[in-house]
């Protein structure tokens, strides 16, 4: 029997529209049937990827919770009452982010998916079509919110001895609150379509900007006007008492932190706990009411305007004659060199091209970069000594060479798969095929190469390390961005899918995945390798004895211990560059497409 | 069973469609046809209810595609010129899942489910993921699930874009039955030979506007042409048009 069959009464009538009901369990048993194919086909052929997802989940949600503890223990020997601060804070920008996250997931699978174009010519409801893509969008926006806030929340409950309905009432509340900016989202989508179809991109994008710039500029205010001793008592209370906008009592974080305030409190006695748990229930009951409210004007919204604001969006004029502001610069590559490196420059050109039009890319890498400048430039906010500063540096070499390997995998190793799908161009241009590999290794080692060695160095001059450990951290950076590369376009020509067409689900295959996890290794061997002799190092000037360590360790502390674990990190980085691509070169130059 | 009154399309300041009125009674095989650019997609998309016009009504079996959708819908089978169908779903989950939407009984559903597997040569690959269907079996499963509730009206956009001979030789049979038996067909086409030896009349439309439309004779004798094959008149038309606009 089929999984979607319905349960209507065996009566052969003529088609008939379905009532409100009907409809929702329709959408329902197809979501359901969807999540059970796609869980099976994961299961069957994304085991490696789901594994690693679990265990680095896990692990992830492991390591926050020792860190939340930590913080938690440590605010509680402050004997200060700055947690409800916290979590008002923490609750009301995670809110904000959950409202722009989900209002663009909306945007994009109720405007821009070919699902929506099969959804929009059934006799569906509008408020139904909205609703299925709803529950889509608030999965993916607030897994992280999930992911993040449920170790600190539980946390918070070990730390301060919380009751059992503590535990019991975070779901309820955690789904509660999610709800709430999710719709808002929801809704601000479906009237920026249907009422400004033509300036939604610069409507989104400016509400976008003063957001961050509001809280770029009360992170600041907060962070410079304090005069305190950071990490004290009233240095924690000076920059929260700047945070107290974010206990405004209209926002739903703050019945969300109030009502888990109210039922983490430990009780002595029954009718303590009771007490507390009705106090908690209330918000919760404010916050599900809430929910409801808004679930209700979604859905009235959504049935005027979502049939309205899908053909008003189809209907913009398409821009043409876009100016080419980069051309300059592309005419620069193509006709600088020799006649001979040129097809590599051509296409070298044309990936730039594609880079620069693809919203997605760029704006990923924009905005990840751009958060690593921003930590970097204010990592000097806390005082470190010199022992500190130097692994540091390093750490942060190490987080610039994790989310490059996020990028290397999930936009430069889909490359030659989707060269290979247009093959049919290039198997008829005079390039021979090495020539189609290296230009994608350049266009890698070379385009990762400036932001990265850039941000090392503000990293490190920010630290204030001396120009010896710059050198070193510069070195491991450079070796970083060309074995990324090398792994990613290597093992992307030596396993390239050429029947799938979207880059996110070649990186989300077997290949993608190794990729990944080969990544991560190298960053890690090539970081320790090349921290430890430095740490050693600098711990055994800072005690100003000859040596703090003996034997093996002494010696990998010293001068020359430096100097051999730089030329073991150059090995591994040549290995790492090298082996890949004599790998993918190879198999390229016989694939038969 | 379809209407277009006076209806117009804006795009910014392109007139994509420009003040069309047109009606196709029960019944009959209507090709629009006309070069890229024309508007043939743009009033396919307001008769599907994918656009709304800026002026005029679109109206199937009497309900307005903009104050009625649903029930617009209810009487329309729709074959997109791209395939839209869920990845993660097989051939039969799909057809379930339209039949549920189109409120058939559970009995009726099986039954027509089964048969419009038969009719296109589906029930080999019925139980596989739509992902791993090549571009034709798509089609073929699209055409299914149009035709799946007996539509009064069945709307094609390029409809063959696809098939293999023997598939698009299946295509034409059926709609002819179907039209036979009084369900009407409007078909956007650019196979010119598809839509002599098929539709009852054509419309030619050009920059927006609807240069002609009649039977073949009609347009024959529109054009003093008597010898000339479609081909030869769209071709005739469709440049006298372009001269003109110059």
């Amino acid at each position: 029997m089929n999984p979607l069959v319905s349960s209507r009464d065996a009566v052969f009538d003529p088609v008939r529209l379905l009532n409100a009901e009907q409809e929702s369990r329709t959408f329902l048993r197809l979501r359901i049937r969807m999540a059970f194919t796609t869980l099976h086909t994961m299961l069957h052929t994304a085991r490696l990827r789901l594994t690693l997802v679990v265990i680095l989940s896990c692990f992830f949600w492991g390591a926050l919770y020792g860190l939340f503890s930590e913080a938690f223990t440590f605010l509680d020997s402050l004997r200060t009452d700055i947690v409800s601060l916290l979590l008002n804070t923490f609750f009301s920008s995670l809110m904000v982010m959950l409202m722009f996250s989900s209002g663009i997931i909306l945007y994009s699978s109720l405007y821009c998916s070919r699902e929506a174009r099969l959804l929009v010519t059934l006799p569906a409801r509008a408020e139904m079509i909205v609703s299925h893509m709803f529950q889509e969008a608030i999965w993916f926006s607030s897994w992280g919110f999930m992911l993040l806030g449920s170790p600190m929340l539980v946390a918070y409950g070990v730390v301060t001895g919380s009751p059992w309905t503590y535990y019991a009432m975070l779901p309820p509340f955690m789904l509660s609150f999610v709800f709430i900016p999710s719709m808002l989202g929801n809704i601000a989508c479906l009237m920026l379509v249907a009422w400004l179809p033509k300036i939604r991109l610069h409507a989104v994008s400016t509400i976008l900007v003063l957001a961050c710039a509001g809280g770029l500029w009360l992170g600041w205010s907060t962070m410079s006007a304090t005069t305190s001793d950071r990490l004290s008592s009233a240095w924690f209370q000076e920059m929260f008492g700047r945070l107290s906008i974010t206990e405004q009592r209209i926002l739903p974080s703050w019945w969300l932190s109030t009502g888990l305030l109210e039922v983490a409190r430990p009780a002595q006695t029954q009718s303590e706990l009771f007490a507390s748990l009705g106090e908690a229930a209330k918000f919760l009951a404010l916050l599900v009411a809430n929910g409801l409210f808004l679930q209700l004007i979604t859905g009235w919204t959504a049935s005027h305007l979502y049939r309205l604001g899908y053909s008003q969006l189809a209907c913009e004029q398409p821009l043409r004659g876009r100016r080419r502001p980069m051309g300059w610069f592309d005419q620069f590559i193509s006709m600088s060199g020799t006649a001979t490196g040129r097809p590599i420059r051509l296409l070298l050109v044309k990936d730039l091209r594609l880079f620069r039009r693809d919203v997605t890319q760029w704006s990923q890498f924009a905005i990840f970069f751009g958060l690593l400048a921003l930590y970097f430039a204010n990592v000097r906010s806390f005082s470190y000594n010199a022992t500190y500063s130097s692994m540091i540096g390093f750490l942060n070499v190490a987080v610039i060479g994790l989310i490059l390997s996020t990028f290397t995998t999930r936009f430069i190793y889909p490359m030659i798969s989707l060269e290979g799908r247009r093959f049919w161009i290039l198997g008829l241009l005079p390039v021979n095929r090495d020539q189609i590999v290296w230009s994608k290794f350049i266009f890698s080692s070379v385009g990762s190469l400036v932001p990265c060695t850039l941000l090392v160095l503000l990293s490190d001059l920010t630290l204030g390390i001396p120009p010896m450990f710059i050198a070193i951290h510069e070195t491991c950076c450079v070796i970083l961005c060309f074995g990324l590369s090398g792994i990613a376009v290597g093992l992307g020509a030596r396993m390239p899918d050429l029947r799938e067409s979207s880059p996110s689900k070649i990186a989300a295959g077997f290949g993608g995945t190794l990729s990944l996890v080969i990544s991560a290794l190298f960053i890690m061997l090539v970081v320790i390798i090349a921290a430890v002799p430095s740490h050693l190092f600098t711990a055994t000037q800072a005690s100003q004895s000859p040596l703090v360590v003996r034997g093996v360790l002494g010696w990998a502390g010293s001068g020359t211990g430096i100097v051999c674990s730089m030329v073991v990190v150059v090995a591994i980085g040549l290995f790492a560059t090298l082996w890949p691509m004599i790998l993918g070169l190879k198999a390229f130059r016989t694939l038969e497409p | 069973m379809i209407e277009f009154d006076h209806v117009t399309r804006e795009y910014g300041t392109k007139i994509a469609v420009s003040d069309l009125s047109l009606s196709i009674p029960r019944g009959e095989l209507f090709a629009l046809l006309g070069p890229n650019g024309a508007g043939k997609t743009t009033t396919i998309k307001m008769l599907v209810g994918l656009l709304r016009p800026s002026r005029g009504n679109v109206r199937v079996c009497g309900f307005d595609s903009v104050k009625d959708p649903r029930l617009s819908h209810l009487h329309t089978g729709y074959v997109p010129d791209e395939p839209c169908l869920y990845d993660k779903l097989t051939g039969r989950e799909f057809l379930w899942f339209i039949a549920d939407m189109f409120g058939l009984a559970r009995h009726s559903a099986e039954e027509r489910i089964a048969r419009e597997m038969h009719s296109f040569e589906l029930e080999e690959f019925a139980d596989d993921l739509a992902e791993s269907y090549s571009l034709g079996m798509k089609q073929r499963l699209v055409f299914a699930s149009a035709l799946l509730h007996d539509p009064d009206v069945l709307v094609l956009d390029e409809p063959m874009v696809g098939l293999d001979p023997r598939s698009t030789r299946l295509v034409k049979d059926l709609l002819e039955r179907r039209v036979h038996e009084g369900m009407t067909v409007f078909m956007s086409t650019h196979t010119l030979a598809m839509a002599e030896e098929m539709a009852d009349r054509v419309g030619i439309m050009d920059r927006g506007k609807l240069r002609f439309l009649g039977t073949l004779d009609q347009l024959r004798d529109q054009m003093s042409l008597q010898t000339m094959n479609l081909e030869q008149l769209y071709l005739q038309l469709t440049s006298s048009s372009e001269s003109r606009s110059r």
